[in-house]
């Protein structure tokens, strides 16, 4: 939609069940590892342990003093961590701050905290309420610690669409760069998979068990996860490397009608084994070529991001990754086989929400790069 | 850098001053609040702080107050503009809604089921998924267009009309309804007594004696249309969005900056954006809390900024809304500039010299055609619209 | 364990002063600012942590200003209080 002004991907920061930073979810991406973690809970018929996609952030203390963190909860610790893995992959130096603008996308926000501050009151009364819970439990509480941290004083967004909180960020990613209301946009998607979202997830869809087969459209076989995304993006004029371009982000609905699909690029599936919208993938994805990664990262609703993420390596790779687990069953679409190349210039990631909403990123080749991604026609 | 304005052509609102916009905006002209403790929930806190609830209604058991408030003020701003479903359907429409706690995953009673041990009913878990507020509205209206709910704390509502803007001026809609939308309920009127930030009294933007806020809830929603469409269905502009700017402290979780940097910077790029200078500017439908730092900080920019021009908080009419407050107060800075007067500053009495500066103390004519409606956040979110008349 | 040893335990422990233990705090050292270093936020969370460990209620920031100078003028605040004071 835009003339000339093109938005680069300079940088990549990705912690989640996989590991921590950009070389953890490609060596994961090339190896199929998805071996998720565990997440204990207590019941009211006793405790259960269920596979889960759980995050560590102790490599945060390489970039933030512990004195600073003292009241940063495990949300914010997660996004610190992704926006910090971000901004080094992207070379770019700590003063560089001017200009800079801040998005961030979650579907369920602080969860742990808010848990806890209901805790202190359920518990001892409303008069012993935890303020410093009360404050961290706002959705934009990693938002504000990323900005206090860097010292970031541009425009500041965050965004929560459950399903699509990625695409729909990242269509304001775009806006204020084509502006030019900011040369550049430190974005990220984070989710915490605290204990209440698990016990939810538990109540809701019992379970989950090993392993994650989302191209198996009738079956649920989702695994929930936490993790961060994060990503610099800059204008053309401003970047210096990077992965790829971000060309278009779009959200809405209904997905059956003028649905901009790539016609001849890798699509890339957001199918995270929950049965309500696998059947759909399917449907759309009909004959396309496409990849799906979210058995590496499991479900969440900042899972588009760790799309996003893997498919700017495919374009920077110049090769597709193998999509995990028996996926040659009968998913109506054409799944290239690890090794592959990209084939296109463009990826689109496809995200699909509960109601009739859809979500699409598209992601380009950047300008005067040359080989691996050639077309093949 | 001055953007395209783009008409504003119907509004909607709900909030303890009234359930339309006609009847808040009549009550904010004769005077009228009424903040008292609340009626639709209970506290064992030792004080009862006042508040600003929409006392007469009630939604649906399937939606959360929070989305039914904003469908409510949705209507309304539908209807105002003259577009019915059909031909909303003809137009791609995107839908931005400002909130705090229309997608927030907690819910006091399922939380104390689940501490006891029990296995509490998932029917509050399954209304928060199905309440996200901007999918409520585009499901309820078909909307095709895209859809993004703001969660920017206080300043969700401003934030959320900048940025439908800014969808329309990219094309990526035809039209949009923006604003903002939140209930007032347990969770949030203990957090806000555990900071210490409300007053047991009702409250007094910019006095003397000020003591705090009070927590009030609504919503409202304001239709954005393209110049295009604007001469394709026939309708009129009620009036403009002329700018928006927005920037963060970096500063501290819950205090403002003290030197106002960041709502420097926003009123900046605000009036940059909409291409108005600030003498121009008619006057300012400020933040104003009530709260020691905000109004302290809020004010000492006001006078730096915009000396000498007519402003005022009305929060002491409606409380302070949180995510809707931005969106509320932008529809009664459209309202004003139909009528050309504001209403009194409710509540303030004594002039602070640590302030300098006072806000308006009665129904106040204007001349101007423009005008600014600020919003400061926790998390140090700073937000402006220029709004302008048609 | 003197009302002075408590809080400092319940300092480091509730407000979470990771690379601090108990004995590194100057019980005549200012709580904010310079000092501990603590802020408004960490305020207001000791006026709940007051009233929940010791059970004495501080009804506004402004009644707990003067016995928030120090873990000194704290400790003499709160064994005032519990005695009737």
């Amino acid at each position: 939609m835009s003339g000339t002004a093109r938005i680069v991907l300079e940088g990549i920061g990705v912690v989640g069940g996989f590991g921590c930073g950009i070389a953890d979810l490609s060596r994961a991406l090339a190896e199929g590892n998805d071996r998720p973690g565990t997440l204990s809970l207590s019941t009211g018929s006793g405790p259960i342990e269920f596979p889960a996609f759980r995050a560590d952030t102790s490599r945060l203390k390489e970039f933030v003093p512990a004195r600073t963190l003292r009241r940063i909860d495990h949300f914010s610790k997660l996004a610190l961590l992704g926006s910090h893995l971000a901004l080094a992959d992207a070379g770019l130096a700590e003063t560089e701050h001017e200009r800079l603008g801040l998005i961030i996308a979650s579907g369920y926000g602080a969860t742990g905290i808010t848990y806890a501050f209901l805790k202190s009151f359920i518990n001892d009364g409303d008069i012993c309420a935890s303020p410093t819970y009360f404050a961290n439990s706002v959705h934009n509480s990693a938002a504000a610690h990323i900005s206090i941290v860097l010292g970031a004083r541009g425009p500041s967004l965050t965004v929560s669409q459950f399903d699509l909180s990625v695409p729909s960020a990242l269509t304001s990613v775009r806006q204020w760069l084509l502006e030019g209301r900011v040369d550049r946009v430190l974005f990220g998607a984070v989710e915490e998979l605290s204990e209440l979202i698990g016990y939810a997830w538990y109540r809701q869809r019992g379970a989950p068990r090993m392993p994650m087969t989302p191209l198996w459209t009738g079956k649920e076989t989702a695994i929930p996860a936490e993790g961060a995304a994060f990503f610099l993006f800059s204008r053309t004029e401003e970047a210096r490397a990077g992965y790829c371009t971000l060309e278009t982000a779009v959200t809405g609905s209904p997905a059956n009608a003028g649905f901009p699909l790539p016609g001849d690029g890798l699509l890339l599936l957001g199918a995270d084994g929950r049965r309500e919208t696998g059947r759909r993938y399917a449907v759309l994805a009909e004959n396309a070529r496409i990849a799906c990664y979210t058995p590496l990262y499991g479900s969440m609703p900042a899972g588009p991001a760790f799309d996003l993420a893997s498919a700017a390596l495919i374009i920077k790779e110049g090769r597709i990754f193998p999509s995990p687990g028996d996926a040659s069953l009968d998913f109506p679409a054409t799944i290239p086989a690890g090794g592959e190349p990209a084939g296109a210039d463009r990826i689109s990631c496809l995200t699909l929400a509960g109601d009739k909403a859809y979500g699409l990123t598209t992601l380009g080749k950047l300008p005067g790069t040359t080989g691996e991604c050639a077309r093949e026609d | 850098m001055s953007v395209a304005p783009i008409a504003i052509t119907g509004m909607g609102c709900i909030c303890a001053a009234g359930g339309n916009l006609s009847d808040s905006m009549n009550a904010l002209l004769r005077g009228e609040r009424r903040p008292a403790p609340p009626v639709r929930f209970a506290s064992n806190h030792p004080v009862r702080y006042p508040v600003f609830e929409a006392v007469d209604f009630e939604e649906p058991p399937d939606l959360l107050r929070t989305s039914a408030f904003a469908l409510h003020a949705a209507r309304e701003a539908f209807a105002d503009a003259g577009l019915d479903r059909k031909t909303l359907g003809t137009l791609r429409v995107g839908v931005c809604v400002g909130t705090t706690v229309g997608t927030v995953m907690s819910e006091e009673t399922f939380c104390r089921g689940y501490l006891a041990g029990d296995e509490p009913d998932m029917a509050p878990f399954r209304r928060i998924l199905h309440s996200n507020p901007a999918d409520v509205i585009a499901r309820e209206f078909d909307l095709s267009g895209p859809r993004q709910t703001v969660v920017t704390a206080c300043s969700s509502g401003t934030d959320a009309v900048g940025i439908a803007g800014s969808w329309i001026r990219a094309g990526l809609c035809d039209a949009a309804i923006a604003g903002g939308a939140d209930e007032l309920g347990r969770i949030t009127y203990i957090g806000f007594i555990s900071l210490m930030i409300t007053d047991d009294s009702p409250c007094k933007p910019f006095d003397r004696h000020r003591k705090g806020l009070n927590l009030g809830e609504g919503a409202a929603m304001l239709v954005l249309v393209s110049e295009r469409v604007l001469r394709r269905v026939g309708i009129r502009a009620r009036s403009f969005l002329l700018g928006y700017g927005s920037a963060s402290d970096a500063y501290h979780l819950t205090a403002p900056r003290p030197d106002g940097a960041g709502l420097r910077s926003a009123i900046s790029e605000a009036l940059a954006t909409s291409g108005v200078s600030s003498a121009s500017v008619a006057f300012v439908n400020a933040h104003g809390t009530g709260t020691p730092d905000n109004d302290r900080v809020e004010s000492r920019v006001l006078h730096d900024m915009l000396p000498g021009i007519p402003f005022l908080s009305t929060k002491g009419y409606t409380g302070h809304t949180l995510g809707a407050a931005g969106a509320i107060e932008a529809v009664f800075t459209a309202a004003c500039l139909e009528i050309g007067k504001i209403p009194a500053n409710a509540g303030f009495e004594t002039p602070d010299p640590g302030i300098g500066i006072t806000p308006v103390t009665e129904v106040t004519p204007f001349a101007g055609s423009v005008a600014l409606s600020e919003s400061l956040a926790f998390g140090g979110n700073n937000s402006v619209v220029v709004l302008g008349k048609a | 364990m003197t009302t002075v040893e408590k809080l400092k335990k319940i300092l480091v422990e509730d407000l979470n002063l990771q690379e601090l233990s108990p004995g590194d705090i100057d019980e005549n050292a200012p709580l904010f600012g310079e000092g501990l270093g603590l802020d408004s936020l960490d305020a207001v969370e000791l006026i709940v942590i007051i009233q929940k460990r010791f059970g004495i209620e501080i009804q506004n920031l402004d009644e707990g200003k003067a016995a928030f100078q120090s873990v000194h003028t704290l400790a003499s605040y709160i064994e005032g209080r519990l005695s009737g004071g």
